[in-house]
């Protein structure tokens, strides 16, 4: 465990040095996200500028929701994809090759391979804006709430790689595949809003099939404390079982891998 | 240490005509075949040999050194490397092994490739003092001192495969499997990554295994060749058995003191190249002693050396031999994958 904890210091290290190398792109990519982040506020404030409402959440509630969405992508882009969009590259040049050689857990080390330490800025956007939700609440949320939303996030993180895992893994058989990852980042985005403004089939899909709810919602509520610790307990359960199954089809995908021509 | 029984890989390709019409039937309706890459290979390397892994492209030779290192799982037959099973990619397997792809790298791009070492480091978990004694001693074989401390992408081809060879070598593994790790490189560089793999070799009694499509790659550092045609095994012995079964011939150079008439030559041997100054004549091994004679006897011969034919005429006349023998076989056995062992298509395969 520990030299693993080691491996994923120097992988992140070695991502920061990257970044390092090209200032500029450092620079202008922090200030992009920075940007984005922001403008994520905009869909909110026309939400409120209409009197618009959603039954139970309030602004400063939703405020809650769209900075724990911003955190959870910082987190997710800068932790999560970078490596993975690289992986289906190396599957299709066949450089994955040096990977499996190395003695040590493939995943862990596909997974590791490359982070945006700039996309840290979106996560601090993030815990701003649900800052500023809780400044306009005029309370703020207790140490076991607070606990509860970051195991929450954990397992939100969670289950995004997870569905990484099953596209790459997915790649070992059709080679290409990381659209579907994009079309899943693009659903992603439904997770600003709380999932009860959605109706019927929709919000069953958001809670159960691409479980939005998870990310946002559910620890939203946690930290405003409103969330029954039965549905936080289900959750986590949940993520871990599909965590587990992603790691067996993994698997099972590199038992399959031909590696490409020479 | 490496010992391959009867092993067989086959890959499930996909075919399809060329054009549109072929392109959109093949969403509706897939032919796949199987190709085999290799058939029923038996080879057994001992510690500390220096192997050559030589055939034609499409032979099978990456698609074997990727079953032996643990990449692809053999259809069948047995596989042991260091009595391990390598498809299992045990731990203590990979700690021992490496494989170095001339046209592949894992050198991180953007960073120096002093960087690559130290993530290499980790992930092998070499104590530091083992790493800088190993890394000063291929740094300074290599001498890439220089080299490592500059950004992958501004690196020169050569001054990358050095690094890579330096990366992969790190760990101190005790079999190296060598794809083609001169593809490329000039003359002086190619020299240089040799020197480093035998003098590798004779230092830690490592055992390698190397491909390569340079002949003198394969004269300058194995004693022992292994060739391998459609997948099939065609010779396993020293060079030397080789070129004397393919070729029982030598080839006589003679530096003239004056021009003489081509008559004159073709009546001792057949003529390779003949001009003012140098004839170069072919005879069988019997007649040697004879021809050289009458050259001494006969002829203005200012200088004279026996050598070998080149490797290259003697690869390309066994396998032509083969693909002649393979025909025959084919002829009467036909049907998808019966004769071929071309690379699979990308993704698929191999070579």
């Amino acid at each position: 465990m520990r030299r693993y904890a080691r491996l994923f210091a120097l992988q992140l290290r070695t991502s920061l040095q990257t970044g390092l190398q090209y200032r500029w792109d450092f620079v202008v990519e922090g200030l992009t996200g920075l940007l984005f982040a922001l403008l994520g506020l905009l869909p909110l404030w026309v939400f409120k500028r209409n009197g618009a409402a959603v039954p139970g959440w309030g602004f400063p509630e939703m405020l809650v929701v769209v900075g724990w969405f911003t955190l959870l992508k910082g987190l997710i882009d800068g932790a999560v994809n970078p490596s993975l969009i690289v992986v289906v590259d190396h599957i299709r040049r066949g450089t994955l090759d040096f990977v499996l050689l190395k003695p040590a857990d493939a995943q862990f080390l596909v997974s590791t391979g490359k982070f945006e330490p700039w996309r840290v800025l979106d996560v601090l956007v993030g815990v701003a804006i649900c800052g500023s939700g809780f400044v306009l609440l005029g309370r703020w949320p207790g140490a076991l709430d607070l606990a509860g939303a970051l195991l929450l996030l954990v397992s939100a993180a969670l289950v995004l790689y997870s569905t990484w895992i099953l596209v790459v893994s997915a790649a070992f058989w059709v080679v290409r595949l990381d659209n579907l990852a994009y079309l899943f980042m693009s659903i992603f985005d439904f997770a600003r809003w709380p999932v009860t403004v959605f109706r019927g089939a929709v919000r069953f899909a958001f809670t159960f099939i691409i479980p939005l709810a998870l990310m946002t919602t559910y620890p939203s509520m946690a930290l405003l404390g409103t969330l029954r610790p039965a549905t936080g307990a289900l959750a986590v359960a949940g993520a871990l079982g599909y965590a587990a199954v992603a790691r067996l089809v993994w698997r099972r995908a590199i038992a399959r891998y031909t590696s490409a021509s020479s | 240490m490496i010992r391959v029984a009867h092993l067989t890989k086959e890959f499930r390709v996909h075919r399809r005509d060329a054009g549109l019409a072929a392109a959109v039937r093949s969403l509706f309706r897939r032919r796949y075949d199987t190709v085999t890459a290799v058939r029923d290979l038996c080879v057994e390397i001992v510690p500390g040999e220096r192997v050559g892994f030589l055939g034609p492209n499409g032979a099978g030779k990456t698609t074997t050194l990727k079953v032996l290192a643990g990449l692809l799982h053999p259809t069948g037959g047995e596989v042991r490397v260091l009595g391990h099973v390598p498809q299992r990619r045990e731990p203590d397997f990979l700690r021992q092994i490496t494989l170095v792809m001339g046209q592949k790298q894992q050198l991180l791009w953007d960073l120096p490739p002093a960087d690559t070492f130290e993530l290499n480091r980790a992930v092998y978990s070499v104590p530091e003092a083992d790493f800088r004694v190993r890394r000063d001693e291929i740094v300074e074989l290599l001498g890439i001192g220089d080299t490592m401390r500059k950004p992958t992408r501004q690196l020169s081809l050569g001054e990358r495969m050095k690094c890579e060879l330096c990366a992969a070598l790190l760990h101190g593994p005790r079999v190296l499997f060598l794809d083609e790790p001169t593809i490329g490189l000039d003359v002086s560089m190619q020299h240089t990554v040799r020197e480093f793999i035998r003098v590798t070799n004779e230092r830690h009694g490592s055992t390698v295994l190397l491909t390569s499509h340079y002949m003198v790659d394969v004269l300058a550092l194995c004693p022992r060749v292994i060739v391998i045609d459609r997948g099939r095994l065609c010779f396993d012995g020293r060079l030397e058995e080789l070129v004397r079964s393919a070729r029982p011939e030598k080839r006589i150079v003679v530096k003239l003191e004056r021009p003489v008439e081509r008559a004159d030559l073709e009546a001792i041997g057949h003529v390779v190249r003949h001009d003012a100054a140098v004839a170069v004549l072919q005879v069988g091994n019997a007649s040697l002693r004879e021809a050289m004679a009458r050259l001494l006897a006969g002829l203005p011969v200012a200088d004279l050396t026996v050598e070998d034919p080149p490797l290259e005429e003697v690869m390309r006349d066994l396998f032509a031999r083969e693909a002649g023998a393979a025909g025959a076989d084919a002829d009467g056995t036909g049907g998808p994958g019966g004769g071929s062992a071309e690379g699979p298509e990308e993704g698929e395969g191999d070579e």
